[in-house]
């Protein structure tokens, strides 16, 4: 494809190059009707190029979304069976999806943590208060009605200590299973991770044959640099080593904020 | 005392909220974004503002900055606790004049340390 495209170009560069010669040739001898004629021959030569490269270039764009489609193989989401199994089609959609799954997974883990905090609590806070009238038991400080009570309290402290042990481990365990949207979704940012590198690809195809096109056609196009503003924010810094004005660390951050006088 | 949790993610605020309260601070208020969160300022029972940088709508730092310029809410200790970590943003931070500020993802430890310090400070000029 690229090689007709070069070969193409080529032909109307030679055809400038070579119609430039005979030009100046038909100056020259003061042919000026034959002057005229070979610059309108170059400027149709012109067109007709120009006209191919335009053609050329809805065809490669045509045939990148073509790609595009057949590239993007639909991920089927859960198990429940083929009929209710959710594809999801668009890469969009695909990252609605991750951007679900760790939000759900986060909180699924929270409200973990949140059932468990109160359960360890309450043993530390029993355990306390048992372990101060066993140390007066040990010192023999206790009276006998003080002893049957610690008696009993021991007995409902080590029932409500295994409770309370199947209770996290239960926790801890959702906690751990909750893990696996990694997998998941690191899946799914795979794949819309080809897509990407894909539709890059042929993007840069595309902006090679436009760039020709500009070429035929003397196009000039402003380099529009802009900088992106520190007001709205970055988002995490990726490369960290990479981009130098980016800071590594909280203690760098902090070294950085006593440098001027936090 | 009362804090505000700015953040445009709820699980961020959730877990922000979680470590504040093991902290000792139960009085916690949320928004999601400047926007929302000016008003909740301006009603005037807030203490102590936690803001993220990058929001939808009202970023962190126009927030930061909007507070500084309002007579009122002038004085409110602003901790940023932010993914945002270009040395030019912490310094616009500190020219707008933050009171603390915590890179994200962040331990519990830096985020007691300062808001210790944030507290500190207030109580020794006093």
């Amino acid at each position: 494809m690229s090689n007709k495209l070069e070969s193409g170009l080529v032909d109307f560069e030679k055809l400038v190059k070579d119609g430039a010669v005979e030009l100046l040739n038909y100056i020259e001898v003061g042919d000026f009707s034959g002057a005229i004629k070979k610059i309108q021959e170059l400027s149709e030569a012109r067109h007709n190029s120009f006209y191919n490269e335009v053609g050329f270039l809805t065809r490669s764009l045509h045939d990148a979304i073509r790609d595009f489609q057949v590239g993007s193989v639909d991920l089927v989401v859960g198990e429940e069976g083929s009929d209710t199994a959710n594809k999801i089609t668009d890469a969009s959609d695909r990252l609605d999806y991750v951007i679900e799954m760790t939000s759900a997974a986060a909180n699924k883990t929270m409200d973990m943590v949140d059932s468990s905090v109160p359960v360890a609590s309450e043993l530390q806070s029993q355990a306390r208060d048992l372990r101060k009238d066993w140390t007066r038991l040990i010192q023999r400080d206790l009276t006998p009605q003080e002893f049957r009570e610690l008696y009993k309290r021991i007995d409902v402290f080590l029932s409500y200590a295994d409770e309370s042990a199947t209770t996290l481990h239960s926790n801890l365990n959702t906690i751990l299973l909750e893990q696996g949207y990694q997998d998941l979704t690191g899946q799914v940012i795979a794949r819309v991770n080809d897509l990407i590198r894909d539709v890059e690809e042929k993007l840069v195809h595309l902006v090679a044959v436009a760039g020709r096109v500009d070429s035929i056609s003397g196009i000039e196009h402003l380099e529009n640099e802009s900088e992106h503003d520190d007001t709205r924010g970055h988002g995490p810094a990726i490369n960290k080593q990479k981009t130098p004005e980016v800071l590594n660390s909280q203690d760098e951050v902090d070294d950085l904020l006593s440098s001027l006088g936090f | 005392m009362k804090i505000l949790i700015v953040d445009d993610f709820s699980t961020m605020r959730r877990i922000i909220k979680n470590l504040l309260r093991d902290l000792g601070f139960t009085n916690t208020v949320e928004a999601d974004d400047g926007t929302t969160a000016l008003p909740i300022l301006k009603g005037g029972t807030i203490d102590f503002l936690v803001t993220d940088w990058n929001m939808p709508g009202m970023t962190g730092i126009e927030l930061l900055r909007a507070v500084r310029s309002d007579e009122k809410l002038k004085s409110t200790p602003v901790l940023m606790v932010t993914a945002e970590a270009k040395r030019d943003q912490i310094i616009a931070a500190a020219q707008a004049g933050v009171n603390g500020y915590v890179v994200k993802p962040f331990t519990a430890v830096a985020l007691k340390e300062k808001i210790e310090k944030i507290f500190e400070r207030i109580d020794a000029a006093k």
